[in-house]
């Protein structure tokens, strides 16, 4: 397994030097410190709603309303600052809101038990129509500056929002990997019944994860809000699938149980410096589009071809000697299918 | 013995770093039911790929119909008249009976050419195969509708159908009930009757005896005997599979039954349990026999808490417990080794040590994060007392043998300090060896005070390790067996609902 991971990571890390070295060639502006930093600010917004939406594909989700919720819970925070509200509070609002949300998707995806894939294109919708209900087709203008540096401000020259994604990068990978939940996230993707049998409260879970979801994208509502200094109904429309690409482009199967948060953080680097880049070389963005699919489709065949080699040669150790203990073998010599493949009868 | 219909000399199959046969030899006569056994790896599968045209032989020779044959491809076998059954029925479930039986040699109409498929002539057909076997079967019904039993023999029709000489069975009863084993039992020997050479591979011995004419012993790739059923044993063919002397086969020590630890007053959930009460004590084997769909399993369920019980009390050493989850149940101290050990048991990409640590990884963790020390040396602690034969504790568990997947199974429940053990079909599918070290291992825990319920479908396994045996029928206990009083016969009227 460690073994892959190495791999696939040097794929990404390869993918975002090489786009980078392009894209410098391309463009004077490019590599500059000045839009660097202007790229990580729209990076840290798509970098942190991966966050969740890594550790939900891992369990064998899926969150499509994340847009949807950022456009909803900013336009909360908006709508109660004009009533009045001071600034700060109706944030908290706005993120409890957003919260609330994601606790809704969870709520129906685990007791109701619909797919995440129903439940939450169906709240894409919900979620995006109550926000624009709400704002009566008007966005929101005039926050305070105090309000206005989570999306413009800096510290030491870093980016707030960055500062916040590096935190949840952080927080995120020592979850997953260190905790048993982040264990059992693993587990309910390859094999939820297995985990169910084990007396592991998978719902709890389930619930939790779409209830982060719900967190974390009212939290980048927020930034989104405070970065273009409006809050609007058509905020963010389009990013779950930028999001979602970029944890699968970071090496998350959609299949479940595969995934790092270190992957989805390059995943989303190169897909925000891509984006970022070949807008100021000028390259129109119908040809983006195409672009950033097939970097898609190639980086995500090589995983799928080495995984394979890989994975064998890990469960197989060397394969030269069969182990024989108690005079027994091992291994099943009849058995030439590779892990996990299933048997097909000829 | 009539002539032989197949006969392999000296094969031999290399894979990379493997000797998967070395030198074997193998005949089959008509009218002839030849079993093979040995332990998982010992080269049966590779046997019967070969003979069914999967795999090529590296060196040796095949006599088919008394001519030298090769088989380069599955199709090229088939054609010439050698069929496979395999344990995993290979049918198309949405397809009705009549396409399964003809897919890939629909038959054209007999005057015209061109693609068109002949459904007249291929029912006709089939109503004869399969009135000539004596049976019924529904032609038009999907399949997905049958029993297990009937989709064995839509396969056993369909090798029929291309005129098989051989037909090779690998693990036939596997899904099956006990009426159903003795129905294809009665089929087996209608085949043989009409000339076909039949392989049957097995684990479970008792069915060699009650069906086979000869045997075959493979071990390690090799051949070690072949002899008339009559002139083997039970022990003589153990012997033979596992190179060495196995102790008693059912290593059931006499103890003395303790204080009740689960007690169970008329537990009921629709019309699936009724009222069913019975005691589990400290130290002693409850067997649970019953046919497939019975209630065994929804009761297990409902005491572990996967399907909570609507009725009835459950109490653990004397007090009132409730189970609503399984979290709950390992709580307090019930573990559940489940019927389908690759679905519900383990999971299969997490490594060894990972899946013996899952049930209880809270327990190995502070605040939250898991401390990988101990849980490393949990996970070594038992590899090495239930002898689970692994490379190490960081392999895949898809990587093991079914019996050391099952010994993973047990020790990730044992980890979590079980007074109540409830295991369902403990030993299905697991070879001969690590079938006597799985019921070694109950005798064993039996006797340090668990209480273990025992689900099982092999009637020699329930009479073997069993202190008292309950009877289900029809979501209901319908009798109770003591040890010294339980026989095969007791026990499938009380399961039959006959009594």
């Amino acid at each position: 397994m460690r073994i892959r991971l190495l791999w696939r990571e040097r794929v990404l890390i390869g993918l975002l030097v090489g786009s980078g070295v392009l894209l410098a060639l391309l463009s004077d502006v490019f590599f500059t410190p000045a839009n660097l930093l202007r790229a990580t600010r729209y990076a840290a917004e798509i970098g942190l709603v991966a966050l969740p939406m890594t550790m939900i594909i891992i369990s064998r989700g899926i969150d499509l309303s994340v847009a949807s919720n950022m456009a909803l819970s900013a336009m909360t925070m908006g709508l109660l600052w004009q009533r009045g509200i001071p600034v700060w509070p109706a944030a908290a609002l706005g993120i409890a809101a957003g919260t609330l949300a994601g606790w809704l998707n969870g709520w129906v995806i685990a007791r109701v038990r619909v797919p995440a894939i129903v439940v939450t294109l169906a709240t894409l919708a919900v979620y995006r129509g109550v926000a624009t209900g709400l704002s009566g087709g008007t966005g929101i203008l005039g926050f305070p500056d105090s309000f206005l540096a989570l999306g413009a401000g800096t510290v030491a020259g870093v980016p707030i929002q960055t500062i916040i994604w590096i935190a949840g990068i952080a927080a995120a990978a020592v979850f997953l990997t260190r905790t048993a939940v982040g264990r059992y996230i693993y587990g309910i993707g390859h094999n939820e019944t297995a985990l169910r049998f084990s007396g592991i409260d998978v719902d709890r879970i389930v619930l939790g994860l779409y209830t982060a979801s719900g967190f974390v994208s009212a939290l980048a509502g927020m930034i989104y809000a405070a970065r273009v200094g409006t809050a609007k109904s058509n905020a963010a429309a389009g990013y779950e699938l930028t999001v979602i690409t970029a944890v699968v482009l970071g090496g998350t199967s959609l299949a479940g149980g595969e995934g790092t948060i270190v992957g989805t953080m390059l995943g989303v680097l190169i897909i925000t410096i891509l984006q970022n880049g070949l807008t100021l070389a000028r390259v129109p963005a119908a040809v983006q589009d195409v672009l950033i699919g097939t970097v898609l489709v190639g980086a995500v065949l090589t995983y799928r071809e080495r995984a394979g080699r890989k994975e064998v040669f890990v469960i197989a150790p060397p394969q030269p000697e069969p182990h024989h203990a108690g005079g027994r073998v091992l291994t099943d010599p009849g058995n030439d299918l590779a892990v996990g493949e299933e048997r097909r009868n000829p | 013995m009539a002539e032989p219909l197949l006969q392999l000399r000296g094969i031999t199959k290399q894979f990379p770093g493997v000797l998967a046969l070395d030198g074997v030899d193998f005949a089959l006569t008509t009218g002839e039911v030849h079993a093979l056994v040995g332990e998982n790896g010992a080269g049966k599968s590779t046997l019967i790929k070969i003979i069914s045209g999967v795999h090529q032989p590296d060196a040796g020779r095949i006599d088919y119909l008394g001519a030298p044959a090769t088989f380069p491809t599955p199709r090229a076998a088939a054609d010439r008249g050698i069929a496979v059954i395999y344990q995993e029925v290979a049918l198309f479930p949405d397809l009705s009976v009549l396409e399964n039986l003809y897919v890939g040699a629909y038959l054209r109409p007999l005057r015209t050419t061109g693609r068109r498929v002949d459904w007249a002539r291929m029912r006709a057909r089939a109503q004869e195969v399969v009135a000539s076997l004596g049976v019924e079967l529904d032609l038009g019904a999907p399949v997905h509708r049958l029993s297990a039993a009937q989709q064995q023999l839509v396969e056993i029709a369909r090798a029929l159908l291309r005129d098989a000489r051989v037909i090779i069975m690998d693990e036939p009863t596997g899904p099956l009930a006990q009426p159903d084993v003795e129905r294809l039992f009665s089929l087996i020997r209608q085949l043989r009757s009409r000339g076909v050479g039949i392989v049957y591979i097995s684990h479970r011995l008792e069915e060699i005896f009650a069906v086979a004419d000869r045997v075959t012993v493979l071990r390690d790739g090799r051949r070690i005997i072949t002899a008339p059923v009559a002139h083997t044993s039970r022990d003589a063919l153990i012997h033979d599979m596992v190179g060495r002397t196995l102790d008693a086969l059912y290593p059931k020590t006499a103890v003395n039954a303790g204080t009740p630890v689960l007690e169970v007053d008329a537990l009921g959930k629709d019309a699936a349990l009724a009222d069913v009460s019975f005691v589990l004590r400290r130290g002693e084997i409850v067997g649970l026999a019953g046919l497939v769909g019975s209630g065994r399993t929804t009761l297990a369920h409902a005491l572990f808490g996967i399907d909570p019980p609507e009725r009835g009390r459950v109490r653990l050493d004397g007090i009132d417990a409730r189970v609503s989850h399984p979290g709950q149940a390992r709580e307090l101290g019930i573990a559940y080794i489940p019927e389908e050990r690759q679905r519900q048991g383990l999971v299969l990409p997490f490594s060894v040590g990972e899946n013996l640590s899952l049930a209880i990884l809270r327990r190995l963790s502070r605040l939250g994060f898991v401390d990988h020390a101990r849980e490393a040396a949990v996970a070594r602690d038992f590899v090495r007392r239930l002898d689970i034969r692994t490379p190490g504790i960081n392999v895949p568990a898809a990587a093991l043998s079914g019996g050391n997947q099952q010994k993973v199974v047990v020790g990730k429940w044992l980890a979590a300090q079980p007074r109540v053990l409830i295991m369902d079909e403990p030993t299905r599918g697991v070879d001969v060896g690590a079938k006597a070290e799985i019921h070694r291992l109950m005798s064993e825990l039996a006797g340090r005070g668990l209480g273990i319920l025992l689900i099982s479908s092999e009637l020699p396994e329930l009479l073997g390790m069993s202190d008292r045996i309950l009877v289900m029928h029809r979501g209901r206990i319908t009798g109770e067996l003591r040890r010294d009083e339980a026989t095969q016969e007791k026990i499938m009227t009380l399961a039959t609902g006959a009594a």
